[in-house]
């Protein structure tokens, strides 16, 4: 094993001015654990490819140091666990790394059981396809084909950044038992499972330097501002934000909006082609109303949020403001006041600019107004007033806001969201979230998917779990004061 | 998208599964050049027979997939056939009604490409109802030696296609939530065109390069020497394969010559 250093880096982006490096040096023991915190775009996950030899022998990018020392064998698991697999099935793909290192045929079933079992992915047949796992599972796999090269480094990006909370866990407690004797080298913003793991902690700023460089209990404690600032995930950063004036100020102010009815559902059915996905007995919605719906993974609560929507075939009472809402195979028009926000922002824009994103969908308001209105979004928002900046080139959290900026056109009152929260950091979770509070005080009606339970105690007006398909209504659960 | 790849599993795994992918996909494209250069009428009538008898007795799948299958197959025999029966060249002329006119040698013309088009059907069905994709391209890089970077390419590409079928779904969804109203005629087909693409490409490139990434993190060399998951060799099927088809054809030319 050896010691990773790099000395003087810098680096840049071609079309961009300014370097994400200028002069950085870096070292790492071997066997260290290294934690790397900073604000997204501070280039931590850039030094994560230089200190790995992915930049430049990967990816190109104009680079130069005084000295670099790269280990011999290393892993990389990445953040995405859609984008790592080249195979279809679970053993094909640990057989590719297997083959890479040209492993005899003989040698490879029982190794790929083994490398299984150290992540802790119990399968009764190694012959699974990959997309029929779960987030969690197929980052245990990243991990477990990683293992194979049996790295002396490892370097994770952001591991769990797109894993719920099970699924977190799950991954951090298999590279903790896999990883004791190797030297790893970690991004990421939700930190609370592994802050108290890592040897140290290196805090970066905006512009690419290192601000701090020291032991957990160190850093956590003196530099709390920053940690706070850069939206990292810390521990506590939670109670920390409840006892902040903002949120004291948004909890007194939370009365009961209305108790005119948005939502009456009787006996609800949603289908994908023939098969029944979800169904709900009885529900209601107010006014006001904030609800979040919560469950697990592949339960149903996207597929409700599609039934309601209309985009799923239906049936059963389904009212929204008064009036019923029956299928039909060839609508042209959703239901009139709901509007829904997926996932993914990009494949949600349409247009070209943010004030045409956001103007869009206004049809029959004079331009003049329409701009107006989208100004008005704009600052809500907090979105750059930038006339040619593509929807595409704004920043993750932008992105985000921007989404949910765009669902809202003037009829808009029911406004259904699917992990709004999902991914972001501290910060831009913590905006979202108060502009949504800001929108109910007004009347909006929201209802959400989230699997964050610190969400669904502090800002839910009531919980739906969707349990196999299953809606589930219990009103009054949680922080919620007005109900 | 799963049902889609479910669909292909056979009733029963015939012979034709057990030989080696990359010798069938090698004898089918030689075999499909001679039906391409072929000029008699006779040969291609019965190359068509031959394969059709491939086609519906050896790929294993059930009369109801096979006969559905051959739709498309009887539409572009139809079509190509009577083109060529209406329009084609010929000096002896049956029947004439202003630009249409049939003559035996069009008869002729038009049976012979709806032969060909057959033959071109039924090899086409029968190799892809008869092979695992993966382990085709595992058989060319060990018995054919393709450079392995062409087959993971090809390999991670079809494991890419339900990822992007669920994002057409979702662009879908999102532009009907949008409220979005394309033009009417020629117009609309573009703006309908560019706001499915545009974002679609945009996700494919940033997953592809992604991927590509990570393929190299796991320490894949393009042109490096590597072992096989799957050994793909020449066993006696293959030789059995072999015979049948050549000594199917050459009695199908026979037969064509000597009738």
């Amino acid at each position: 094993m050896n010691n990773i250093s790099v000395t003087d880096l810098r680096l840049k982006f071609p079309g961009e001015d300014a370097l994400v490096f200028k002069d950085l040096s870096f070292s790492v023991q071997s066997g260290e654990k290294v934690l790397m915190l900073g604000p997204s775009g501070c280039g931590k996950s850039t030094l994560l490819q230089v200190l790995s030899g992915i930049i430049p022998n990967s990816i190109e990018l104009p680079m130069k140091a005084t000295s670099i020392q790269l280990p011999d064998s290393w892993g990389f698991v990445f953040q995405d666990p859609d984008t790592q697999f080249c195979m279809t099935y679970v053993d094909e793909e640990l057989a590719f790394v297997l083959e890479n290192l040209q492993v005899q045929r003989e040698e490879m079933a029982p190794r790929i059981e083994e490398v299984l079992k150290r992540v802790d992915l119990h399968l009764i047949d190694a012959h699974t396809p990959i997309n029929e796992m779960s987030q969690g599972m197929k980052q245990r796999l990243a991990l477990a084909s990683v293992l194979l090269l049996e790295p002396d480094v490892l370097f994770l990006d952001e591991p769990s950044a797109l894993l719920d909370p099970e699924g977190t866990q799950q991954i951090w407690t298999s590279i903790k038992e896999a990883t004791a004797d190797k030297t790893v080298i970690i991004v990421e913003h939700k930190i609370d499972l592994i802050a108290d793991w890592v040897d140290r902690v290196v805090l970066f700023n905006d512009h690419g330097v290192i601000l701090a460089d020291g032991s957990p209990a160190d850093i956590f404690a003196n530099f709390q501002e920053e940690l706070k600032r850069y939206g990292i995930w810390y521990p506590g950063v939670w109670e920390e934000y409840k006892t902040s004036d903002a949120f004291q100020l948004m909890m007194l102010n939370r009365q009961v909006v209305s108790s005119q009815e948005k939502i009456h559902i009787e006996d609800f059915h949603g289908y994908r082609g023939l098969v029944e996905k979800i169904s709900a007995k009885h529900a209601t919605v107010q006014a006001g109303d904030w609800i979040t719906i919560v469950g697990e993974n592949g339960s149903g609560k996207s597929t409700l949020l599609l039934s309601l929507m209309q985009l799923l075939r239906t049936n059963g009472v389904y009212e929204v403001n008064g009036v019923a809402i029956v299928w039909k195979k060839k609508k042209r028009q959703l239901p009139k006041g709901l509007s829904l926000v997926f996932q993914n922002p990009e494949l949600q824009f349409v247009t070209n600019s943010i004030t045409e994103e956001l103007t869009v969908s206004l049809h029959g308001m004079p331009k003049a107004d329409a701009d107006m209105y989208a100004k008005e979004l704009m600052r809500l928002f907090n979105l750059p007033d930038s006339v040619s900046r593509h929807p595409y080139q704004l920043s993750t959290g932008q992105k985000r806001r921007l989404s949910v900026a765009t669902a809202l056109t003037p009829s808009t009152d029911i406004l259904l969201l699917d992990e709004p929260t999902f991914g972001q950091d501290a910060r831009n979770t913590f905006a979202i979230l108060e502009k949504l509070e800001q929108l109910r005080t007004k009347g909006m009606t929201i209802l959400m998917v989230t699997h964050d339970t610190e969400i669904v105690e502090n800002f839910a007006t009531a919980v739906w779990t969707v349990v196999d398909g299953v809606v589930h209504t219990a009103n009054g659960v949680g922080g919620a004061k007005s109900v | 998208m799963q049902r889609v790849f479910n669909w292909f599993t056979p009733k029963r795994e015939t012979w034709l599964f057990r030989v080696n992918p990359a010798l069938k996909f090698i004898v089918f494209f030689a075999f499909l050049i001679i039906t391409l250069v072929n000029q008699s009428l006779p040969f291609a009538i019965s190359q068509a027979i031959l394969y059709g008898i491939l086609f519906y007795i050896f790929s294993g799948y059930s009369l109801k997939k096979l006969l559905l299958l051959s739709i498309p197959l009887v539409i572009s025999f139809l079509s190509t056939g009577l083109t060529m029966l209406l329009f084609g060249k010929g000096e002896t002329v049956l029947w004439q009604w202003g630009l249409l006119k049939i003559s035996e040698e069009s008869i002729q013309h038009a049976l012979l490409l709806g032969s060909k088009s057959l033959s071109f059907g039924f090899v086409g069905f029968t190799f892809i109802l008869t092979i695992q994709p993966v382990l085709f391209f595992y058989a060319m890089m060990q018995q054919f030696r393709l450079p392995s970077k062409y087959a993971y390419s090809f390999i991670a590409a079809f494991r890419l296609i339900p990822a992007v079928t669920e994002e057409l779904q979702i662009r879908r969804n999102a532009l009907k939530v949008r409220n979005i109203q394309f033009s009417k005629g020629f117009r609309g087909i573009y703006e309908r065109l560019q706001s499915y693409t545009v974002p679609l490409f945009a996700q494919s490139i940033r997953r592809a390069q992604r991927i590509a990434v990570a393929m190299e993190a796991k320490q894949y060399q393009m042109g490096a020497a590597r072992t096989y998951y799957y050994p793909t060799r020449y066993t006696g099927v293959d030789m059995v394969f072999l015979l049948v088809m050549i000594c199917s054809l050459s009695s199908a030319f026979l037969l064509s010559i000597y009738r």
